[in-house]
């Protein structure tokens, strides 16, 4: 099993910097799988994350200018790890101004993935800065744990409004509740709610658009037929709502939730060259 | 003593600052010459001193008050104080700067105050009044000239290296004279690698300004004390020097200019190695030869070059490996100073709480600082107590640094303390401090 990496242009490395990071705020431990076209983060829907899971796709040829791997076997060329994306996170950080940065798989004590950054320096030979993450492999027999989450049958699948807007209303509630009810109809009108003792608030967005799903079979999905004023709605926790939007730096080119109506909301988040699901699912 | 003085605020602040992350509390002493500030923090294993002379400050004056009692000649009397309070004073040095045109120190020991009046823009005043707490001088003495391993670099690179670990963390400096390298450090039994994120910077010796290894050494401390330094070095822009020797020994990063010197003396870790070494106290002798037969093979309790072994009569000691009575711990202490600390023997260690399991993991520092005791300013009810707290050897385990005291009802006492450790130096430095190793 081999993995080595390198990131030699500016732009890219803080771009992948910038997807570490927002991985980094949404799972204390995640699993990294690799593809020889692709990276994967994915968290898997367990009662520690509190049912929350994420599936984060990127294509490596849009961030790396070397990238080899080789897998357990030559019939499943892919490595699983799990690791703590908040070192990644903290490794890639100190290094705004690299000449390069590798990446590599090693195993001296235990596994780890080793990222050395070379920084410009005053003397002749670079400075190196050599930072060995742990990682734990995860055996093959595994692997269907981690596979890509389907869309759920949704209800009401919407557009979500500008992310800053959304992000600075979700913080001021969450100060007052833990929980907020999301809720949204086909005629692109969502809704925040939080109701407590005292206080109840409501935030309204409207023409928000919804964004057309060609059914992959030609039949019915339950969102068609359905009558376009009426909302579907769950209610999920706030925090995880916040987690979520606190760190979009970048407006994404497509941003939109599916909200099974009681269940789960799943919230998609495209950019150019990473896409981003997060399921937040529905508290009792 | 009465102390009147202006100064420049954004330096005096970022040493307050830094001092801030060694205690507390900090002692401030004005003397003649000019103010000094030390400090040193509960576990014995950080140490701080700056000194500003009168030329840093734009007026400067102290004057003597005789006392009724005084016996000997006149010393300052210095006093304690809680940082926090004086960190009110300099809060937000930056913004400070610009607001405040003046700032004045006034220091009036017999009625225990000292004030801190900051003349600011648009004719506002702020005064701030705080009592101090007289004590015994905090003196540590450290001989800087006597280290092998002396590196100058400028603040800004030592910021840029540190800022790759996290604030907290216990940082480990190689060196050979080909290379010098920072490293996380881990306890490597009982490290959980599924846990701990490892980093570490490798440097060329051409990045420092001045670079001279003379044992190839690495030292373990802890970065949180010395990022105020750091700060305070880089308001100042005076480069800082690294002194140093084996682990084991304290490391002194020091900044010095004409107008002001400021050293932070760190505990380094001394690695007592493993089951071999609680198993069989081995004598000196036998030590040294086990040390030079395996030397290739790179003896486990030390990642030193046993070409120490021959420089200093010391280092042997240094890495002897520590038993687990506190008794042979307390003869090596006596053994490592020499003719200097001979009255050791007399002094009861404090440290009470080892057990036995407990030492076999401990990192100690065998290294001997001195605290003077002037005793003629204390009030008559403080004198006894005190006396008996000072005139014992605090050993702290886990990393300390070792603070003795010499009675001082004998003159010959003190001088002969520093008499011996001034002839046991072997080189001197170009640059840096020129007179005694006084800190």
């Amino acid at each position: 099993m081999r993995f080595r990496a390198k990131i030699v242009d500016l732009a890219c490395l803080n771009h992948f910097s910038r997807v570490i990071n927002t991985i980094a705020k949404l799972a204390k431990t995640c699993t990294l799988r690799l593809t020889d076209s692709k990276l994967y983060f994915i968290l898997s829907d367990k009662v520690a994350n509190g049912g929350v899971s994420m599936w984060c796709e990127l294509c490596q040829g849009n961030f790396f200018d070397e990238f080899q791997m080789e897998g357990v076997a030559a019939e499943h060329n892919e490595i699983y790890l799990e690791l703590v994306p908040e070192n990644l996170s903290r490794a890639l950080k100190t290094a705004q101004s690299a000449k390069a940065v590798k990446i590599k798989l090693t195993n001296k004590h235990c596994p780890c993935l080793r990222v050395a950054v070379e920084l410009p320096s005053l003397s002749s030979s670079s400075r190196i800065v050599t930072h060995d993450i742990p990682v734990g492999v995860i055996p093959r027999r595994l692997w269907n744990d981690f596979r890509e989450p389907s869309v759920p049958d949704f209800d009401v699948s919407i557009y979500l409004p500008v992310l800053k807007t959304m992000k600075s209303v979700v913080e001021r509630m969450k100060n007052l509740s833990n929980s907020v009810v999301i809720e949204a109809n086909l005629s692109g009108e969502m809704n925040l709610k939080i109701e407590t003792d005292l206080v109840s608030v409501t935030t309204h967005f409207k023409d928000l658009g919804n964004p057309p799903w060609a059914s992959e079979d030609g039949c019915q999905s339950s969102a068609q037929g359905r009558d376009l004023e009426s909302m579907a709605e769950a209610r999920i926790d706030i925090k995880k709502l916040q987690q979520l939007l606190a760190r979009q730096q970048v407006n994404p080119t497509k941003a939109l939730c599916n909200i099974v109506s009681k269940r789960i909301v799943h919230f998609v988040l495209l950019h150019e060259d990473v896409s981003l699901q997060y399921f937040i699912p529905a508290l009792a | 003593c009465i102390l009147h003085c202006f100064l420049f605020l954004l330096v005096f602040g970022r040493a307050i600052h830094a001092i801030a992350r060694i205690s507390d509390e900090f002692w401030f002493d004005p003397v003649e010459k000019g103010l000094a500030l030390r400090s040193v923090n509960s576990s014995r294993s950080a140490y701080a001193y700056v000194f500003f002379s009168s030329m840093f400050f734009q007026h400067y004056c102290w004057t003597a008050v005789s006392q009724p009692r005084q016996k000997e000649k006149q010393l300052s009397l210095p006093c304690k104080l809680i940082i926090k309070s004086v960190l009110l004073v300099f809060r937000c040095v930056n913004v400070l700067e610009r607001n405040v045109e003046k700032c004045s120190i006034y220091a009036n020991t017999n009625d225990h105050h000292i004030t801190f009046q900051l003349l600011c823009k648009h004719g506002v005043v702020k005064t701030y009044n705080l009592t101090f707490q007289e004590c015994d001088p905090l003196q540590a003495v450290f001989a800087k000239h006597m280290c092998p391993n002396i590196l100058k670099v400028h603040s800004r690179l030592l910021a840029d290296i540190m800022i790759h670990f996290p604030t907290g963390q216990e940082v480990t400096l190689s060196v050979t004279p080909m290379k010098v390298c920072f490293k996380s450090y881990t306890e490597e039994d009982t490290a959980d690698f599924s846990k701990t994120m490892l980093t570490e910077v490798q440097l060329n010796p051409d990045e420092f300004d001045y670079f001279q290894v003379g044992v190839d050494s690495e030292v373990t401390f802890c970065l949180k004390e010395l990022r105020g330094l750091l700060a305070f070095s880089e308001a100042t822009s005076v480069p800082v020097s690294i002194h140093f020797d084996v682990s084991g020994k304290p490391i002194a990063f020091s900044i010095e200019d004409m107008v002001l010197e400021a050293t932070f003396i760190l505990a380094t870790l001394c690695d007592i190695e493993k089951e071999t070494a609680s198993q069989q106290p081995p004598c000196l002798s036998q030590q040294q030869e086990s040390a030079e037969a395996v030397a290739s093979k790179k003896p486990q309790w030390n990642g030193n070059a046993p070409n120490t072994e021959s420089a200093k009569p010391a280092s042997p000691l240094a890495k002897q490996k520590i038993t687990t009575t506190p008794r042979v711990a307390t003869r090596e202490m006596t053994g490592i100073e020499g003719t200097a600390m001979t009255a050791a023997e007399d002094y009861a260690m404090l440290e009470e709480e080892a057990t036995d399991s407990h030492w076999q993991k401990v990192r100690r520092l065998p290294v001997v600082f001195t605290v003077e005791y002037l005793s003629w300013y204390l009030p008559e009810c403080c004198l006894s107590s005190e006396v008996s707290y000072f005139c014992k050897y605090c050993i702290f385990q886990f990393r300390s640094l070792f603070f003795g005291a010499v009675s001082c009802t004998e003159k010959d006492a003190i001088s002969h303390t520093f008499h011996s450790l001034a002839t046991a130096s072997d080189t001197e430095e170009d640059f840096g401090s020129v007179q005694s190793s006084q800190v």
